[in-house]
Parts: structure tokens; sequence; C-alpha cells
């Protein structure tokens, strides 16, 4: 497996050797893992039990946004904060998927590990809820975590201006929010200025990626100023 | 069934103990001669007069079995010249003792109200009728059948058919994708087409064609169709919508009976000159304007236009009238339906002063006894005038009386071309749409709902509607491939594993060996929730108290916040929270915002868009030879008043004075600043959609120029581009974006560098049945038809660049909505470029461009485009 040097590939420093990577996954190198939320597999088979005819695709371009990230960084753990699958109740379709994911990360000596999402099955033994990484706390979010540092999913943040509309990350002190790593997640604008309650918009910074680069767009509080009138 | 066949109602020719049939003199001194008994008498004691000429043109050829098209104004008895032969020939069989249960005729309306007008229309000659026979029940059974039909009447009709069924084009298809009903078909002698008119130029149309067809198919022998239409251009094409390309059909256009009054219509300014139109007071103006309306006149129905407008209006008369706010009341179709048809009664009884409806009054539901219609703004198009004026005089012997309200110079303007075509009947012509794939898969799924089809056979059939006469087997095999979920990835789609299969989530019908049938009885539960090809955005409900009031655009309902102030039928709401597709309010006191609407715009056709070109040039021409000359010729010729004459001189010579009138053969453009680049605004004569064409190509050629986004608008008379960022042309840069060389490539490049293909797709995506609008278990959030429009476009195009929905997109967009071949022709015909760099909008622009929507075009990667904003943000 070819290992490739773990900086300045992996994206936008943030703190205590976490990146935030283009791919919209964070990355600590130093334990090789990468934290990516929202993956939601099988978003095409559960639309299709409501009855919609559309073409199989999440696997693929998560597939395909996986492999982009591995050849840039050196990883050998993929954990996910939460909803892994798009479905509570998984068909067999969505579980051939998931298990064709792992079978493509273990070809690569990537592990999977999945921690319990709102959209996540109940299953035996239990999902995880959380887990710890280089001092942070990686969870979903849809529950309150009593942790000083978290990172997690389950808001899928996006930036919308003008004829912009990309996910991004929020990224504080003591706290880093996922945009959602499945294209598909309808997204909450952070450019509304607006953020859940006991979160912090002056800390916390929009995080967006163009192509192979990371760009900051500075404090949640002062987008919506900033972006008046573009 | 059977026996209802032996009862033939057609043969009485060959019967001598029936009553002698007319000679062709006695129809033409007694168009009675050939009813018989009670039908007769009661029609001779109801209408003394005599039939109107509608009727006594269609009875003959109706009475004799020919497919007939009869057009005919409103008001002028048209139900009873399609049914009264019908209703006559039932009677004598039932006098003969032969008359069997089971279905005889089939009326398809496209409108459910229509529907249940024309039951009551039946109904009470039915009744007057047997009192005269002394029947104990009138021994001719009616029922309607639409969406509204409880489950009890739903199973009462599958198990005894009526004589008359009254439906719609939607129930006409569930109803032939139901196993239970193919037999009750084959006793169907007649057809009857309401309306038909409105069909021709949509999907609905095109599928209610089909759905006959099918109907067609099951009957003993091919029924008789009737179709109804109002005056419409050109009348083939109609009848061949009625009949498809293999029968004939007759056409009997009926006059408007003798010394019935010429339509009055009248244009009348709300702005005044020298007024910057303000926009309060233009209201103001226009609630005063319609008050006085409404004590000059008995019953008043006002058009607005948008559904938005509706409400605005009725809820601000309403607030006007005090103690008899109920006398008013809003009709449009974002309504409860019961709401709906209480209006609708109430109108006709009398009870109502007016009605403000945006455009769902224009189709043929009987209103009674209204006496003035109102526009307010324009209709768009002289049919669309006339439909709307012949609300008003719904009589015989009334007047259609029609006031046209401008509240803008430029409203005026196309107000005044807009009557001046309408009083000389200049009907615009009809364009039929040609084989829509999104369709014929929706028929598909329908006709497999029923049972298992041969391909071939199944072709055949639906070739026969007129619609569907050019469509190509190839694509016909396509739309059932993609319903089979067969249809493949193309080498190096996105798939990154190698002998991959393209996978879709539910595919519909299986197919082998040349037939097909459905996957699954739970295709056919989402075919008869999802039935239909009446397209809209997405909307929510709203409940005020537990009850229901109406609906709301779901990106609209997304936006408003606990305490936003909208209006719903006609009051004043707040907005309290959305529940996944409910919207909660309370009843809110003060000043409301108004709901948005976006599918309400209303374009100038292209015959209008010529002639406002034409007036606004002769204009020019006599305001060249002085005022006077402009202000006589349109009072004289044009009938305007003093105050609107005036407003019209002002906006020309205005003009003329900061910019100059576009001649005929001139492209004007105009270049305005704007807070953060420049925008060009183009002038060209050419009606809506060869602007079209003209807008994207030259986004085209200017995004590829400066390689970044920019914003299009498109008008009737023009279009707009916006450029930001320091882009700048000069009058030289624009001789090349003017080339005739590759103007198609370029309008295409326009297209796909903008969202329209990716908007039009939804839908051609939910009349096709690919994305249910109604999923199995509801939908549960907003949101939907945008994820189809951003996510499914682009993954079926990569993943299937030629399929059938991808076509029929293009198709659409490029038959239905771009002119190309008349923007390059006029480009080639050498028109002369003027360029004006002004300090702001000319009035011309301000008044006929710029107020459209902008379409964003991109010419950047989305990572070019947030770098961009990223270096923005960071200079401020």
């Amino acid at each position: 497996m070819n290992r490739k040097p773990t900086s300045p590939n992996c994206g936008l420093l943030h703190r205590d050797g976490w990146y935030l990577a283009p791919e919209g996954a964070a990355v600590h190198a130093e334990t090789r893992t990468a934290v990516i939320a929202d993956v939601h597999l099988g978003y095409e088979w559960a639309r299709g039990a409501g009855g919609d005819c559309i073409p199989a695709h999440s696997l693929a371009e998560t597939q395909a946004r996986l492999a982009r990230l591995l050849g840039r960084v050196a990883i050998s753990r993929v954990i996910v904060a939460g909803d892994l699958v798009e479905s509570p109740k998984p068909c067999a379709r969505t579980r051939e998927d998931v298990e064709l994911l792992t079978d493509w990360l273990n070809e690569r000596e990537v592990s999977l590990v999945v921690l319990a999402g709102n959209h996540d099955p109940r299953q035996t033994p239990a999902l995880a809820e959380t887990l710890d990484v280089g001092g942070w706390t990686i969870a979903h979010g849809h529950r309150p975590i009593s942790s000083p540092r978290t990172i997690t999913g389950h808001h899928h943040p996006k930036l919308r201006a003008g004829s912009v509309n990309v996910p991004c990350f929020l990224a504080g002190p003591s706290r880093i929010v996922l945009p959602a790593f499945s294209a598909n997640a309808a997204g909450w604008n952070v450019a509304s200025g607006r953020v859940p309650e006991g979160w912090d918009p002056r800390s916390l910074r929009c995080v967006a990626s163009a192509g192979d680069e990371v760009l900051d767009f500075g404090p949640v509080a002062e987008l919506a100023r900033k972006l008046k009138g573009v | 069934m059977k026996a209802s066949q032996e009862s033939d109602g057609e043969s009485e020719a060959e019967e001598p103990s029936r009553a002698r049939m007319p000679t062709a003199h006695d129809l033409e001194t007694n168009a009675l001669a050939h009813l018989a008994g009670p039908v007769r008498a009661w029609f001779e004691a109801m209408f003394p007069n005599g039939p109107t000429p509608a009727q006594r043109l269609a009875w003959p050829p109706i009475a004799s079995g020919e497919n007939v098209l009869l057009v005919a104004p409103t008001g002028t008895g048209k139900t009873l010249a399609a049914f009264l032969s019908l209703i006559d020939r039932l009677h004598r069989e039932h006098a003969d003792g032969t008359l069997m249960p089971g279905l005889r005729c089939v009326y398809v309306s496209p409108l459910r109200s229509l529907g249940y007008d024309i039951e009551r229309n039946l109904s009470g000659p039915l009744e007057a009728i047997r009192r005269r026979t002394g029947d104990e029940t009138s021994p001719i059974s009616i029922a309607v059948r639409t969406g509204d039909t409880s489950a009890y009447e739903r199973r009462k009709q599958r198990e005894e058919p009526p004589h008359l069924l009254i439906t719609t084009p939607e129930s006409l298809s569930l109803l032939l994708s139901q196993e239970a009903w193919h037999e009750g078909w084959r006793s169907v002698r007649h057809i009857v087409v309401d309306e038909v008119h409105a069909l021709v130029p949509n999907k609905r149309g095109a599928d209610l064609a089909v759905s006959l067809e099918r109907l067609s198919a099951r009957a003993a022998r091919d029924p008789q169709r009737i179709g109804l239409s109002a005056t419409c251009r050109p009348a083939e094409t109609v009848a061949r919508l009625l009949t498809g390309p293999s029968r004939t059909c007759q056409i009997v256009e009926a006059p408007a009976p003798e010394g019935a009054p010429a339509l009055e219509l009248r244009v009348e300014a709300l702005v005044k000159a020298d007024e910057g139109g303000h926009r309060g007071l233009m209201y103001r103006r226009l609630l005063r304007r319609l008050a006085q309306t409404f004590a000059e006149n008995r019953t008043t129905v006002v058009f607005a236009n948008t559904r938005a407008f509706t409400e605005k209006l009725t809820h601000d008369l309403r607030r006007g009238l005090e103690e008899h706010a109920d006398e008013v009341a809003a009709h449009h179709s974002a309504l409860n339906a019961e709401r709906r048809r209480h209006v609708e009664a109430s109108l006709k009884g009398g009870r109502l002063r007016a009605v403000v409806t945006s455009t769902s009054l224009e189709l043929g539901v009987d209103i009674g006894t209204a006496d003035l219609t109102v526009q307010v703004g324009l209709p768009g198009g002289v049919s669309r005038c006339l439909q709307r004026v012949g609300r008003s005089g719904h009589r015989v012997d009334a007047a259609s009386r029609g006031l046209l309200l401008a509240a803008t110079p430029a409203e005026l303007a196309g107000a005044v071309v807009t009557a001046n075509a309408a009083r000389a009947g200049e009907v615009e012509p009809l364009r039929p749409i040609s084989a829509p794939l999104d369709v014929v898969c929706q028929q598909l799924i329908g006709m497999a709902c029923g049972g298992e089809w041969s391909a071939d056979e199944a072709f055949d059939l639906i070739c026969r509607a007129e619609p569907m006469a050019g469509l190509r087997r190839a694509d016909f095999d396509d739309c059932l491939a993609s319903l089979a979920g067969e249809l493949s990835a193309p080498a190096g789609a996105y798939e990154p594993e190698a002998g991959w299969a393209l996978r879709w989530s539910a595919p519909r019908l299986w197919k082998r060996q040349g037939r097909f049938g459905l996957q699954g009885r739970r295709v056919a539960r989402w075919f008869w929730s999802n039935v239909g090809t009446i397209t809209s955005e997405e909307s929510v409900r709203v409940f005020v108290d537990g009850v229901m009031i109406g609906t709301l655009e779901g990106a609209y309902a997304e936006r408003l916040q606990a305490g936003d102030r909208f209006v719903l039928d006609g009051r004043s709401l707040e907005f309290r929270r959305l529940e996944g597709l409910i919207v909660h309010a309370r009843a809110s006191e003060g000043e409301s915002a108004l709901p948005r609407w976006s599918s309400d715009r209303q374009g100038l056709t292209k015959e209008l868009a010529l002639s406002l070109a034409r007036f606004r040039e002769c204009a020019a021409g006599l305001l060249a030879e002085g005022p006077g000359r402009l202000e006589t010729w349109l009072g004289t010729t044009h009938g305007l008043d003093r105050d609107a004459t005036e407003v019209l001189t002002q906006l020309f010579e205005g003009q003329e004075r900061f910019s100059e009138v576009p001649r005929a053969d001139v492209l004007l453009v105009e270049e305005s600043p704007l807070d953060d680049g420049y925008l060009y605004t183009f002038h060209a004569p050419l009606g809506y959609s060869a602007c079209e064409a003209l807008g994207r190509a030259t986004a085209a050629r200017l995004g590829r120029r400066f390689g970044r986004d920019l914003t299009l608008t498109v008008a009737d008379l023009g279009w707009s581009l916006g450029l930001s960022d320091g882009a700048r042309l000069s009058a030289e840069d624009l001789v090349p974006v003017f080339a005739a060389e590759n103007f198609e490539d370029d309008v295409l490049e326009g297209l796909d560098r903008g969202d329209l293909l990716a908007r039009r797709f939804r839908h051609v995506a939910a009349t096709a049945l690919m994305v249910l609008r109604n999923p199995e278990r509801g939908r549960r959030k907003v949101g939907g038809l945008l994820w189809v429009s951003q996510r499914l476009y682009p993954l079926v195009k990569a993943a299937c660049p030629e399929h059938p929905l991808l076509r029929e997109t293009r198709r659409e967009v490029l038959d239905d909505v771009l002119d190309t071949p008349a923007a390059r022709d006029w480009l080639q015909s050498g028109p002369l470029l003027r360029f004006r760099a002004l300090r702001a909008l000319s009035p011309f622009a301000a008044a006929w461009v710029v107020p459209g929507e902008a379409e964003p075009i991109h010419f950047e990667s989305p990572a070019e485009a947030l770098k961009r904003l990223h270096a923005r943000l960071l200079s401020t």
C-alpha cells in the first residue's frame, strides 16, 4: 500500500493534529484516522421503497470520494460518525452496499468503524455512541454530549450564497461539525447566521472545500453580514 | 353487457316501427324534427324561441353518428347541443322497452367543477322530462367520477355503471387501468370531450388522446366522438386531437345567436401621466376602481392573474366592504375544492357581489349572471382574454363586457394591443405537442395495470392518438426498457467497478419475448395515487385551528418564520410552524406579505408581442411628427381616454429622450450600471421564444469570453444579461456576439449552462412516474422536487445520457420553449446594431425586460465560483 506523507496534503490544520480535508473528512494524521459523517448509503433504495425509480449511485459516489481521500492521505481507519445508512430499516440491497463498502476498504487495508446515528438501525450488539481520538470525542451529534471537544455530523452544514451551494465544516476551538459525506443530504445554510442552541457563532468558522483546496470563510456570526449583496 | 349491445341505439333507421326519419328539408325547417316524444315536448316548452344556431347545426351530424367538433362561443347551448340527441335516443329505447343498463356515453371535462356543472345541467332536464313521462325515476342514470368520489360511490359505479359517466382525463385514465372496468367499456357508443381546445397544446391532451384510444379499443365498436370547443384556430388541429389521424370529423362552427350584442371591451389606465407609478398609490386606486365597478354592476368577476394577487385583492376589498365583506370571495386552484365549489354556487346563486380569481374561472364553469369581467394586468393572449370576457353575460341574449385595467405604462400598451386583437377576434393558432415520452411512460404503466400487453399492439394503439402519430418505435422501446429498469450505462460512466450494470431502484414493468406487464401490484398502487400530467410546484397544506384552508408553495413556506404574516383565502394569517408538509397558522390582523407563486408568470403570445413591437414603432413614428399626432391616434384609433393617452405619450417621449424606441430592423443594446457590474438589455421585436434562443446564445458567447457566471432574464421583446466584477462590453465587442454561425450550438450551450433543463426535468420525471409526487406512505418534508433538479437530473445524465426522459426534456425545451429558427432568421436578416451606454435603465428596459426572473448561467466550476466568493469576502 502506497503510504503518503501526512502533511500538507491532509487539508487545513485545525488544532490538536486534526486536519479538515477537502473531501469533507476530519483527519487525525498521527493515528491515520479519517472521520466522516452522514454517508446515507441506500438512499436510492429508500426512495425506491416509496416508489421512485432512480439509478443506484450512493455506493459509487462514496467510494469515489473515499478513493480521492485515500490517494491524498495515509489512512488506516475510517470512522463514520453516524448515519452510515439512510434507512433505520435497511433493505437487503442497502446491507449489500454496506458489505461492499467494507470489503472495498479492507482491500485497501482500511478498517471501518461505525458510530450510532439517528438513521442507523438498532442492532445487537448496539453500535457505540462515541469514540475518543486524539483528545476529541467523536459522535453523531443528534443527542447532547458532555465532552469538552467534539467532532459530530447530523446537521449537514452548507454554505449558500448566490450561485454557490456547497457543503462545509464548522470548526471552533472545542467543536468540529462535519459536512454530510452524501451529496443527497439536504443542508442547513450556515450563511443564515443561526446556529443550534449552545453553539457559539463567533468562534465557529465556516470552512469549505474548492477542489483540492480548503477555504476559511471566517466566523459564522459575521457571514450573513459579509454575504449581503453577493 | 351483451344485452346492451343488442339494443344498439343507432339502428332506428332499420326499424320501420320507429318514428319516421326526418328528411333534409325537415331538418332545415325544423331542427327539432329528429327529436321525439317527451324530449321534444320538453324542449319546445322550455325554449319557445327554438334551438340556438349551435344546436341547430350540431344535432343532425350528431344524430347521424358522425364524429363532430362543435366550435361555439360560451352561452350558446353547447351542453344540450351535445347531449340532447343522446337523451332522446335513450328515452326512445326506454319507451320501446329496449333500454339496457350499462355505459353508453363517457363525458370528459378538463375541469372537475365543469363535470359537476354538467351533471346539474342534465339532471334538471331529465327530471323535467320524467315529470312529463310520469316515470317514477328517470330511466337515464348519470354518475360523476372524479378524485373526490367516495369509495362507496366508486364501488356502486363499478358494479352498476351509469348510462352517462361524467369524468376527468385523470379519472378516466385511472378507470381504464382497472381490470374490473374492462367489460363495462364494451357498451360505450359516445364520447364527449368538453373544452377540447384547452387540451391541444399540453400533455394532458396527449394523455387523454391515448386514453380515448384505449377506451375505444375496449368498446364493441368504435364510439362516436363529440368535441366541444370555444373559438379556436385552426379548428382542424382541435378536431384531430379529438379523433386521431385515422377517423373523419365534421367541424361545426356555430355563429353567435342572431342579434347577440357584440363584445364590449374597454382599456383604462390606473396610472396617470407624471406619476412614477408608485405601487401603493396604484393599488389604492385599483381598490377604489374595483369598488366602483362592484357598485355599478350586479356581479363582477375580477381576474388577477396570480394566486398571490388574488389573495391580496380579496383581503383588501373585503376589509373595505366591512359588514358586506362576505359578498366578495376568492377563487383559485390552491383553495380547498369544497371551498371552490361553495364560491361557484354562491356566485351562480347571486349571493356574491364579486369574485376575484387567478385563472381558475377561465374555463367553462357556469357562473350564472356576472355582468362584468375586470382583468387586472394582462391576460397574455387573445383567446385567454376572450375566454375571460366571455365569463360575463353568460346567457344567450346578454353582451359580454370586459374591462382591462393597466397599472403601468407597459401594461397599458400591452392592454391596447390585446384589446384590439380581441375585438378583431384574432385568436392565436394552437400548437399541438408531438410524442411526449413522459406521457408514453405513464400510459404504459397504466396499460400494464390492467393486464399483460404485447409491445407491438401497445405501440399500434398509442400511435392511433394524434399527438403520438409521430412516435418512433425506437423511442417507444426505450420507454419500455427504462420502465423495466433495463437501460444500461454507457462505457466510462462514473461507476468505478468494472463490469457494472446500471441498477434502478424500483422498476415498473417486466419485459420479455415481446410482451410486458406490471412488476408487482405495488406499482399499480403507485400509479393510482400519482396518475395525471398536471405539473405543479411542491405544495404544503395550511391549517388554522385544525381546519385546512388551502395550500402554499413549499419553497415559500420554508422561508417563513414564526410570526410572519401571509394571506390565504382572503384572510390574514400568522405563520406558527412548518411540520413536515403542514403549515400551522392562526388568524391574524394587520399588514400581510404576499405569498409568492412561481408558476404564475403570464408572458405575451408571440402574435401579441409582435403587435406590441409594431405598436411601439408606429407610436414613435407619429411622435416624430409631433406629440399631437400620437395623442390623436391613441384617442381615436385605440379609444383611449385622456389620462391613458398622456401616459403612453410620456412613455414614448421618455424612451426617445433617454435612449430610443427600437425599430423593427434594429437590435438595440442598452448598457446600465449595476451595484457590482453592468446590465446589458437587448431589445428585439421577436416574442418570448425567439428572445429566449437569442438570450441563450449571447449568454454562452459572453460567458465563454469572460469565463465567469452571468445572469439571464428573458422577456417578450428582449432579454438582459448581468455581468459582474469588472466585465464590460463596448459596441465593437457586440458584433461577434450576434454572428449567425454556430448559432444553434451556442443556444444549446446556453441551455446546458443554465438551469432550465434541470427545472423542466423534474416535471417530466413526475409525469413519467419516475419520481412520485405522492410516494408510498406520503411525502414527509419539503425539498423533494428540488432534489430531482439538483441531484437526479445530473445523475441520470451521467448514468444514461440518452435516457428517454432526458430526450423528452430537451424536446420540450427546444420545441415548446425556444424558437431558434425565428431567432437565427432574424439575425441573418442583418438587423442594425445600436449600442447605448446609459446612466440608468431606460424606460423600455425598466418596463418590459428587467422585471423578469434572472437565471444564473454557469461558466465557472463550483470550485472557481467558491474561490471567487472567498476572494470577494476577504476584500470586504
